[in-house]
């Protein structure tokens, strides 16, 4: 039987397989390319530096759709989320030029924040009290959090000299410092692996993330036993959009410190992937974040050496959700009962969509 | 300059609309393919490439209908055969997508940053109607894929409100436990379903290739598929509805590139926004989802 | 000849069906009697060919049938009616027909001709069809039922099983359907009749298969049986005596009040209609009725998932609610035995200080109440979804009893049970009202009722009315639940 740490590893080396059926095709060597995509993200004390800078935003997106998922809300906008709370967080980081260092770190992070909470409180809202599929809202929300961006940078928050579609950069005492420079390592990341360590408690040590998972694993039982669905929906799904937000605003204090055109390479997405690999566990989230950060970071070195541009990354993120659906699926459990007997300990990671129609 | 503008719309509004009517029949069959973007994207890779290397327009079409057909394939085997979760399979089978033709494009056409034309498909003039002032021009005057197009809004209206087999497409939608014990093999019709979405797709993505830009970009589809999946929302799951809400995209669109020409007060990033913004007022305004399939996006499995 | 060989069906742990062996010969009318649970419906899924068995056979004529095929089972000519109708809700009357035997073939919809052998085919049973394009979610239940017999009927079947079609037809339509089926039998085709009915089945059948706990028990003839013989062959012993101290116990105060509770459904159809009754502390008061008369949405008002339309319930103390449905609306099954039992607010309360959850005094709670209740479970730590049938049961009535309410409500909390876990659910339900609790039980197990409550209500169209002792015998209160009045 398939236990529950071995599947994300499985479905990793299969994923592993089939990408170096592809890269055989394109008439690359698949060792070539791994060794090269491991040197990029590994290779030396910057690489592997830079390898946790690029994991730190895909642990924030990361817990923003392990927390979602957990309470079966597919929240497939955390890269608005993202967006808006780096606009927020851009917006309110350029005014902070006389405020004490520490105090407008916080005033930045907690814009990003909110940003996001409103960006995902949306969209938990109408699912709540407007029966809208918060699958749709979420994407479609996405789409205008990406014009608001650009708006915001071709209007309200251009830099003064008018000739390139960017924000001024954010005052220096919003800026979060980098430590072992010339490394971009910054406290966002031990922020990051504060909150998941905070998410874990909130989903397995509270009577609200008891009742957030009891959502996600049945809805209607949950409703039975008294438990406020519309109203967790929209906390839940607003928590999830100020992970997503906060995560944008860490960007923009420690890396861009200025708002520009697709800011996010898609860490909204990846994050799925992210939160698959780590069946939901907020704190198998930071191990899965480096992961993809390192497939990230090392796929510019695989460019280089190997001349295989690094879409690569985003091929392996969607074999990877792929096959840990396929291993997820509810299908094989009757296979599984009939080999192994009843499987007792090895529930999906991913709550169904809804229950089975009656037997 | 109006001539001009609405020829724009329709150009704009045919992708949108053919991958708008593949989706309203998979959702008629009770799926939810969000897959779509992939599967345009595909589509548009594929023509162009096939087109490119072979020089025949016509290869490059049947190459996107693969490429469509195949991608759905995939989606069809996870969420038909499996019953996995519609909404992230759908999400990974574009980002698939989004990688493999990033991947490919760049082996193929190396990373110089030149362009890659092609000859843009053929226009077919309707004889004395072109030629009508106004009218002709932006009705008559368009290559096949828009005529066809357009022409599939009656037919798939006809197919599935007044034919047998969109009856039993329906119910695969309706009650997909019911639709098995009448012998109506569920499974079979949502792979249909997606194979003939699969094709409608490509083709829409081989539009945005060989009939609109001539050449491919990465990610050239951006968010067209969502675009269609909200079509079909705020057009009410009825092909006519389709149609009407993929012109008022287009128009969109359209005038989104006119205010940008024009640098207007207006910003431009409204009118990109607008499809999005419309389909959230619309679900919210008409109570959530009463018009779609009842059992659209529920994974069903038989026992 | 229909023939069913040594079946076996297993749902998870659960047996439905052990080794049955059935038969039904043309030009008969064979009646599939049994307890809820005893599995008629899950043979009657396996021969039409929606499930297919782990073990065995069906054959038709020695011919074996396509397991797991509906398409294979109707074209061999078996059609099923489903106990809940299996229409297309959305869908119009015709296109429903449509769907069944009435296809005209073409791949033009020709709905009206549709209509028509519809109509010819109704006129023949006495039946009484909608509207023309009228949708089927605006129609009653018997109506529903009725097109399903129809659109069975449409495929022109050589075998036509049915599940339960009597129990939501009103007593004038059932004397034309029992001729019904006479006719067909006439005709020379396999009637197969799943009913708990008994009179019914002595009545009209020409044999008799008792099923019990997914065996056959008995095959017999109506000649040479009674309905008291019967029930003793489908229950397997004598029906738990009622518990005189929680019946005799003057009525207490009055624990849970509902007053002219109405609620329509989205299609306005008034689902319950100024709904009146009371239960005093240490009372047991049952309804009984068909479903679909409107228990499952007087649970869901009493448990405050939906707000009525009008109305007003009140309960002093506390209330648990048992819904019916205890793998989709009661249980948590891939969630731990422990976290379902905290699903109840008042044991989560218990384990929860200012937010924090103490897992293990969940769990050390969780033990007790696994000892105390009898639970056979390998811990607390087990996945409620890994124990049997009976099991699960036992931990919902303990999560009821333990967050210590003044009222239960209770919806046919027994189906599918075996016999011992049924007797011991009740003894804890009968204990509960001796120690001054109240309890609302709803069920359309006529003889559970009878045998532990101490009032009893009918309920019939979305209102309710009370019997009187010498009301108590199962013919006068079947007439009541199909709708008769006075």
């Amino acid at each position: 039987m398939l236990s529950s740490i071995a599947k994300p590893f499985a479905a990793l080396a299969l994923a592993a397989v089939l990408i170096s059926i592809v890269l055989a095709a394109l008439g690359a060597s698949p060792f070539g390319v791994f060794a090269a995509l491991g040197g990029g993200a590994f290779g030396s004390w910057y690489a592997c530096v830079d390898t946790l800078v690029k994991s730190t935003p895909l642990i924030f997106t990361g817990l923003a759709v392990s927390i979602a998922f957990s309470g079966a809300l597919w929240n497939i906008g955390a890269d608005g989320q993202l967006t808006i709370g780096a606009i927020a967080a851009a917006a309110v980081g350029t005014h902070l030029e006389n405020f004490p260092h520490a105090i407008a770190i916080v005033i930045v992070l907690a814009a990003g924040a909110l940003g996001g909470a409103i960006w995902g409180g949306v969209a938990g809202w109408l699912r709540a009290r407007r029966d809208v599929n918060e699958v749709i809202s979420t994407i479609m929300l996405n789409f205008v959090a990406v014009q608001m961006l650009s708006w915001m940078v071709h209007g309200p928050l251009m830099e003064p000299s008018r000739a390139y579609p960017t924000s001024s950069p954010i005052a220096s005492a919003a800026q979060l410092e980098f430590y072992f420079a010339p490394s971009r390592l910054n406290l966002g990341m031990l922020l990051a692996v504060v909150l998941a360590v905070a998410c874990y408690s909130l989903l397995f040590n509270t009577s609200a993330g008891f009742e957030l998972r009891a959502m996600g694993r049945n809805r209607r039982a949950a409703t039975f036993f008294g438990i406020r669905i519309p109203a967790l929906t929209v906390w839940v799904m607003a928590l999830s959009g100020a992970l997503a937000g906060l995560g944008g605003a860490v960007q923009v204090s420690a890396i861009s410190h200025r708002l520009y055109e697709k800011l996010s390479p898609g860490w909204g997405f990846e994050a799925i992937a992210v939160a698959l690999v780590a069946r939901l566990n907020p704190l198998a989230v930071i191990p899965a974040a480096l992961l993809f950060g390192a497939l990230d970071n090392g796929s510019q070195a695989m460019q280089r050496t190997q001349g295989i541009s690094p879409e690569l990354v985003q091929v392996i993120q969607g074999l990877v959700i792929l096959i840990i659906l396929a291993f997820d699926t509810p299908a094989w459990n009757g296979l599984r009962e009939n080999i192994f007997g009843a499987s007792s300990d090895d529930a999906a990671a991913v709550p169904p969509v809804a229950e089975m129609p009656d037997a | 300059m109006l001539e001009a503008f609405l020829v724009s719309v329709i150009t704009m509004a045919t992708p949108i609309l053919l991958a708008a009517l593949g989706e309203l029949l998979v959702e008629e069959s009770g799926v939810v393919n969000i897959g779509i973007e992939g599967a345009m994207l595909s589509g548009a890779f594929a023509a162009l490439t096939i087109a490119y290397f072979s020089g025949s327009a016509g290869l490059g079409l049947i190459g996107a209908i693969a490429a469509g057909v195949a991608l759905n394939a995939i989606f069809a085997v996870l969420v038909v055969n499996l019953a996995v979760n519609q909404v992230v399979t759908g999400t990974a089978v574009s980002i698939l997508a989004l990688g493999l033709t990033g991947v490919f494009y760049r082996q193929l056409f190396g990373v110089t940053g030149k362009a890659f034309m092609v000859a843009p498909i053929a226009k077919i003039p309707l004889g004395p109607l072109a030629r009508i002032p106004l009218l002709g021009p932006v009705l008559f005057d368009h290559n096949a894929l828009v005529y066809v197009t357009f022409l599939l809004v009656p037919v798939l209206w006809y197919v599935i409100s007044r034919t047998r087999y969109g009856l039993r497409l329906r119910a695969c939608g309706e009650r997909p436990e019911a639709a098995d014990a009448l012998g109506l093999g569920v499974i079979a019709i949502r792979w249909q379903a997606l194979l003939v979405s699969g094709a409608l797709t490509g083709l829409a993505g081989a539009f945005l290739t060989l009939a609109y830009a001539n050449t491919f970009v990465e990610n050239i589809s951006a968010g067209r598929g969502f675009v269609a999946l909200s079509v079909v929302i705020v057009g009410r799951w009825n092909s006519w509805g389709l149609a009407a809400a993929s012109l008022l995209f287009g128009a969109a669109m359209a005038l989104q590139f006119g205010l940008q020409a024009l640098g207007t007060v207006v910003p431009y990033q409204l009118f990109l926004a607008l499809p999005y913004a419309l389909t959230l007022v619309v679900l919210a305004g008409f109570g959530g989802q009463a018009a779609a399939p009842s059992a659209l996006g529920e994974p069903y499995r038989r026992q | 000849m229909l023939r069913a060989n040594a079946i076996t069906k297993r749902f998870g742990r659960t047996l439905a069906l052990d080794g049955v062996d059935f038969e039904a010969r043309p030009g008969e009318i064979h009646a599939l009697v049994g307890e809820n649970g005893a599995g008629k419906t899950t043979l009657m899924n396996v021969l039409a060919g929606s499930l297919a068995p782990d073990n065995g056979q069906a054959l038709l004529d020695e011919r074996p049938l396509q397991a797991g095929s509906p398409r294979a089972a109707l074209t061999a000519g078996i059609a099923a009616v489903h106990q809940s109708p299996m229409l297309f809700e959305r869908m119009t009357w015709e296109e429903n027909l449509a769907l069944g035997g009435f296809d005209t073939g073409a791949e033009l919809l020709d709905l009206a001709a549709v209509a028509a052998r519809a109509r010819a085919l109704a006129a023949k049973l006495g039946f009484d069809l909608p509207p023309a394009g009228a949708t089927v979610e605006n129609r009653s239940v018997a109506e529903r039922v009725r097109l399903e017999v129809l659109r069975a009927l449409s495929f022109n079947p050589r075998v036509l099983i049915l599940d339960e079609p009597t129990s939501v037809l009103a007593p004038s339509e059932l004397a034309a359907f029992l001729d019904l089926l006479r006719n067909l039998r006439g005709e020379g085709r396999i009637v197969v009749l799943i009913t708990h009915k008994l009179s019914e089945a002595i009545a009209v059948a020409d044999r008799i298969t008792v099923l019990r706990r997914g065996r056959v028990v008995a095959r017999t003839i109506p000649a040479e049986t009674s309905e008291e013989k019967l029930a003793g062959l489908m229950i397997g012993e004598i029906v738990i005596q009622p518990d005189a101290s929680a019946m005799q116990l003057g009525p207490g105060e009055p624990v849970l009040q509902v007053e002219n509770l109405t609620l329509d459904d989205h299609t306005r159809r008034r689902i319950l209609d100024r709904l009146s009754l009371r239960v005093a502390a240490g009372e047991i008061v049952g309804i009984a009725g068909v479903d679909g008369n409107g228990q499952t949405e007087l649970v869901e008002l009493l448990a405050g998932v939906r707000k009525p339309g009008g109305g007003k319930i009140t309960s002093i103390g506390a209330m648990a609610v048992i819904p019916q449905n205890r793998d989709l609306d009661g249980l948590i099954l891939d969630m731990r035995l422990w976290e379902n039992l905290i699903l109840a607010r008042p044991l989560r309360e218990q384990v929860t200080s200012r937010g924090w959850l103490n897992t293990s005094r969940a769990i050390d709670l969780s033990r007790e109440l696994i000892e105390r209740f009898r639970i056979r479970a390998p811990g607390p730590e087990a996945i409620a979804g890994a124990l049997s049938g009976g099991n699960r049961q036992r931990l919902e009535v303990a999560r009821a009893i333990a967050s210590q309410p003044r009222v239960i409500v209770a919806h046919n909390i027994c189906r599918g049970l075996d016999l011992a876990a049924t007797a011991e659910v009740h003894r804890r339900i009968l204990d509960f009202a001796a120690d001054g609790g109240a309890v609302l039980l709803i069920s359309s197990d006529l003889d559970e009722l009878l045998a532990i409550c101490g009032r009893l209500l009918i309920i019939s169209g979305g209102t309710v009315r009370e019997t009187n002792p010498g009301e108590r015998d199962p013919e006068r209160l079947g007439l009541l639940m199909a709708g008769a009045r006075d």
